[in-house]
């Protein structure tokens, strides 16, 4: 031992080189030891859930600062860089991402992007949100202004899952979560999507409510556009289902006695109360006019266009909203046609038989009461009776052979008269018409098919 | 520690052969070494270091250099006193008559 310390004694002089080596090995190994510990900081945090991490390394202290979501998540993160190999001391300036008091989300649709605001609970979800949006969108830009805080309720992912599925639904509008509470406004992007929305929102998950849900549909809209020019009438818009579609369709084609249907209408739920009703009748309205327009938005009708001749734009006019609910409004614009030119007897004659060829005016069965939907048949009969002033006309009315002659007889007579009450309430004088009853003694057609009788029901206009 | 050996494993070794050098001319050389009063206050200072680099209180870059600089002196010492005791074997060996 004592041999020990008298060698030991003369071991100073070594401490000169060894202070140079000193001094190479610091100068040459700092910065890699820094790089490489700030290296291994980082990996070790990797599976830990900070924000905003920022690592700065000094020798071997690493100085950890972070935003976490929980105390726990906090210790944890400390405690991961404490045990990094080589790692001397840990400075913690890590701190709790703030709490949010009321927690707050937004997802706000208008027509160019989807913006995501408000807070989210975590990096992981604020992107899984954004993930969601843009699979919902589709091509639709996705704006994520989300921030992290703490204080999220429970459940709130599913909740934002299932509301963000609802805004592919929207065409815009802004869905807000307020702690547990919902809420909804804006515009449905079709019909129907509110309803859709609503059924949706009774999953939403347990705990949380609907605070208001101001979602509004888009208006319920029916057109009709009658072309005289075509000789189409063009059905556009939504009906509520298809046994309304039909119906529709096969009145349509009755008071349209001359033009061809275009139907392009769509089935749509979300229709107001008495659409069938009211469009009914404004449908009838319309093919009374020469050309016209009308247009069933929500529970407003506007029923434009050009009537044949003054009586028939003021009846048009004071009968419109006569069949329609209190609720509805209606505005009738109707001008009238300009008059054609007078003609003699024999053009007249010509033009009522095309007329009554194309269509029918029409009773009802064994009775002499005319169907409303000749209304528009009729208005092209007295627009025609008009430029001719000077001609006596008979109006002649015939049945088929079903029934007793008698009263086939005097049902047509009843019926050429209904029709010549019809003509003298739109304004024509009365003395320039005169019916007769001809019963099944003028058949046109065979009686023997059903298609044949129809063909003999019919009222016949001569000028006489 | 393991850490700061496998690092700078060249350097210590440098360490470790300046030691064994200079503890197997320490044998031989003439002349006095340090004073005993010297080398309490060595002792002293290295033990204060010692237990500044344990206790953490140098911050930063410096207390890196505290550590690296005590290891390496530590590697210096057990090079030293290999060297020093191989070579009085050796010198014990080629001078039995004496």
């Amino acid at each position: 031992m004592q041999k020990l310390f008298r060698w030991a004694s003369k071991w100073w002089p070594g401490l000169i080189p060894l202070a140079v080596m000193w001094g190479f090995a610091a100068w040459n190994n700092t910065l890699p030891v820094e790089a490489d510990l700030s290296a291994r900081s980082s990996a070790a945090l990797k599976d830990t859930v900070l924000d905003k991490t920022r690592i700065a390394v000094d020798g071997r202290d690493v100085g950890l600062a972070a935003d976490a979501f929980s105390e726990e998540g906090r210790r944890d993160a400390v405690m991961a860089v404490e045990i990094v190999p080589g790692v001397r001391l840990v400075d913690d300036r890590t701190r709790l991402v703030p709490e949010a008091k009321p927690f707050v989300w937004n997802a706000e649709r208008d027509v160019v992007r989807v913006t995501l605001s408000g807070s989210a609970p975590l990096p992981s979800m604020k992107g899984r949100l954004t993930e969601a949006a843009r699979k919902e969108v589709g091509g639709v830009e996705v704006a994520d202004q989300m921030g992290l805080a703490r204080g999220a309720p429970p459940r709130f992912e599913a909740a934002a899952m299932l509301l963000l599925d609802q805004i592919g639904k929207l065409k815009d509008g802004k869905i807000t979560i307020s702690d547990t509470k919902v809420n909804l406004a804006g515009m449905a992007r079709e019909l129907g999507g509110r309803e859709a929305i609503a059924a949706a929102l009774k999953n939403l998950p347990e705990g949380f409510s609907i605070a208001a849900n101001d979602i509004k549909a888009p208006p319920y809209i029916f057109q009709a556009y009658k072309d005289p020019v075509a000789a189409t009438v063009t059905l556009t818009g939504y009906v509520p289902d298809n046994n309304v579609h039909s119906a529709l369709a096969t009145s349509a084609s009755r008071k349209f006695f001359n033009e061809k249907i275009v139907d392009n209408l769509k089935a749509s739920i979300g229709a107001p109360s008495s659409f069938n009703t009211v469009v009914l009748a404004a449908l009838g309205a319309l093919s009374r006019l020469s050309t016209g327009t009308l247009v069933v938005s929500d529970r407003e009708v506007k029923l434009s266009g050009d009537a044949l001749y003054e009586g028939a734009a003021n009846d048009i006019r004071a009968g419109l909203g006569k069949d329609f609910p209190k609720t509805w409004q209606y505005k009738p614009e109707i001008t009238v046609k300009p008059a054609a030119g007078p003609v003699d007897g024999t053009v007249c004659q010509q033009l009522f038989s095309d007329l009554l060829g194309k269509g029918k005016i029409r009773f009802a069965a064994k009775r002499a009461d005319i169907d409303p939907d000749s209304a528009g048949i009729l208005d092209h009969l007295i627009e025609t009776a008009l430029r001719c002033p000077t001609t006596n006309i008979e109006v002649a009315g015939h049945t088929d052979t079903d029934g007793e002659d008698a009263f086939n007889r005097a049902l047509s007579e009843k019926r050429a008269q209904a029709v010549i009450d019809y003509l003298v309430k739109a304004g024509l004088p009365a003395n320039r018409f005169t019916a007769v009853g001809y019963g099944s003694t003028q058949p046109v057609a065979g009686n023997e098919t059903d298609d044949g009788k129809a063909q003999n029901r019919r009222i016949e206009f001569l000028v006489r | 520690m393991p850490y700061l050996v496998s690092f700078h494993l060249g350097w210590l070794i440098g360490s470790l052969l300046l030691g064994f050098a200079m503890g197997w001319i320490s044998v031989v050389q003439r002349g006095n070494g340090t004073s005993k009063v010297t080398a309490r206050w060595l002792a002293a200072l290295a033990a204060a270091l010692v237990a500044a680099s344990f206790a953490h209180v140098v911050p930063g870059r410096f207390g890196y250099w505290l550590d690296l600089g005590l290891i390496m002196f530590a590697c210096y010492l057990v090079g030293c006193t290999i060297g020093a005791w191989l070579r009085d074997r050796v010198v014990a060996r080629s001078m039995p008559a004496v």
